[in-house]
C-alpha cells in the first residue's frame, strides 16, 4: 500500500522527520520486525509487513493514520518490555 | 532430567549420530531455551570435573544487545557470569566478541580485564575457559567454564568442549526456531483478539460521531496517548460503556 503524496513540501519535511524518528525508535528497541508488525496489525493497522519494513528503512511514506498506529505500536511495545 | 547419557558422558570415539540423537532428545525434553542451556551447562561441568578439580559452567547470551547470564550448572557459575557481565568485560565476553575459544590458564598472572580478574580471584577462580557457540547469526552465546585450580583445563578438555559446543549449537538453533515460531503464533492470536475489540470500538465511534474510520482512529489514539492507556484498553472501555460487556470472546485459539 503506497500513499499518494498530496501534502505540500513543508508537510513532506515533517513526514520525513517523523519517519526518521520512528526508524530510530525501532532500531533502538531491537525488536524483530514481525513482532512489531503483529502488534501493529492487532491495534488495527492495515499495511503489510513489507511496506512497514520499507517505512522503517525510510524508503516509503505511509498514510498519516497508519503512521499514528506504527508510533502507538512502538510505544506500547516498549511499555511491555519495561514491565 | 535424570538421564545422564549426554554426549559428554559417552566414551571417546562415539559416532556423531549418537551424540546428535542425544541432543535431539534434549531439545524435545526441554521446555524452553533456558531449560536446554541449563542442562547443557550441567553436562559440560560434570564432564570436565574430576576429584580435586570442580568445574563450574555458565552460559551467557546477548539479549537486547546486553550480555545476560541465562543458565548455569550451579549458583557459583551463575554468580561468576553475572560478575563479568556487570563489569562489561572479561575473558568470556572477549571470546564472544572474537568468536574464538579463549583460555586463561592462571588468573593470578593475567594482565587483561583488571577489575574483573581481581573480583574473580576473590571468588576462588584460578582458570577460565570460554568457548563461543556458533549460532549462525540466530543469536550469540558463550559457554563459560571456571576452575578453582590454575591450569585447570587440559588441551584435551579444550577440544572436548569445542566439539561439544559445535554439536550443541545445531540443537540450540533448532530450539530457538521452535521458540520463535510458537511466540509468533501466540503474538498473532493476541493480535486477532485485540483487533476485534478495536474494530468494534472504531465502528461504535464512527456511528456516534458520524465520522470516517480514519477520524475514529484519531479519536481513539488521542484518548489513549493523553491518558497513557493502551489503545486496546481504551477500546475495551468504549465497548463496555455502550453495552456493559467486559469480555469480547474471539475464538482463534484451539
Amino acid at each position: 500500500m503506497n500513499a499518494e503524496w498530496t501534502g505540500g513540501p513543508d508537510q513532506l519535511i515533517e513526514a520525513d522527520e517523523q519517519r526518521h524518528g520512528a526508524a530510530r525508535q525501532f532500531q533502538d528497541a531491537g525488536l524483530p520486525l514481525l513482532k512489531l508488525w503483529t502488534y501493529y496489525y492487532g491495534i488495527g493497522g492495515d499495511v503489510d509487513e513489507l511496506s512497514l519494513d520499507a517505512y522503517l528503512n525510510e524508503a516509503l511514506h505511509l498514510p498519516a493514520a497508519q503512521v499514528g498506529l506504527v508510533t502507538t505500536a512502538l510505544t506500547e511495545l516498549t511499555w511491555d518490555d519495561a514491565e | 532430567m535424570t538421564d545422564n547419557k549426554g554426549p559428554l558422558q559417552e566414551p571417546d570415539g562415539l559416532a556423531d549420530s549418537e551424540s546428535e540423537q542425544s541432543f535431539q532428545r534434549l531439545v524435545l525434553e526441554s521446555r524452553d531455551v533456558r531449560d536446554f542451556l541449563a542442562e547443557l551447562a550441567v553436562r559440560a561441568a560434570s564432564r570436565l570435573s574430576v576429584s580435586g578439580n570442580t568445574v563450574h559452567c555458565g552460559v551467557t547470551v546477548i539479549r537486547h544487545r546486553r550480555p545476560q547470564a541465562v543458565a548455569a550448572s550451579d549458583a557459583a557459575a551463575g554468580a561468576l557470569d553475572e560478575l563479568q557481565n556487570g563489569f562489561g568485560d572479561g575473558p568470556c565476553l572477549t571470546a564472544l566478541r572474537n568468536r574464538t575459544t579463549l583460555l586463561v590458564p592462571d588468573l593470578a598472572s593475567e594482565k587483561r580485564w583488571g577489575p574483573y580478574v581481581r573480583a574473580a580471584v576473590e571468588h576462588g577462580v584460578s582458570s577460565v575457559l570460554a568457548v563461543p557457540l556458533d549460532l549462525a547469526g540466530d543469536a550469540e552465546a558463550v559457554l563459560n567454564l571456571y576452575s578453582s585450580r590454575s591450569n585447570g583445563f587440559t588441551a584435551e578438555d579444550i577440544s572436548t568442549v569445542e566439539a561439544f559446543a559445535h554439536q550443541a549449537a545445531g540443537s540450540i538453533r533448532l530450539i530457538l526456531r521452535i521458540t520463535q515460531l510458537s511466540e509468533a503464533r501466540e503474538d498473532l492470536s493476541a493480535a486477532m483478539q485485540s483487533r476485534t475489540v478495536i474494530d468494534m470500538a472504531i465502528g461504535a465511534i464512527m456511528a456516534e460521531n458520524r465520522c470516517s474510520r480514519e477520524e475514529a482512529f484519531n479519536i481513539l489514539t488521542r484518548a489513549s496517548s493523553t491518558r497513557n492507556i493502551k489503545l486496546r484498553d481504551v477500546a475495551a472501555s468504549v465497548i463496555s460503556s455502550i453495552s456493559g460487556e467486559e469480555k469480547i470472546p474471539t475464538h482463534f485459539c484451539d
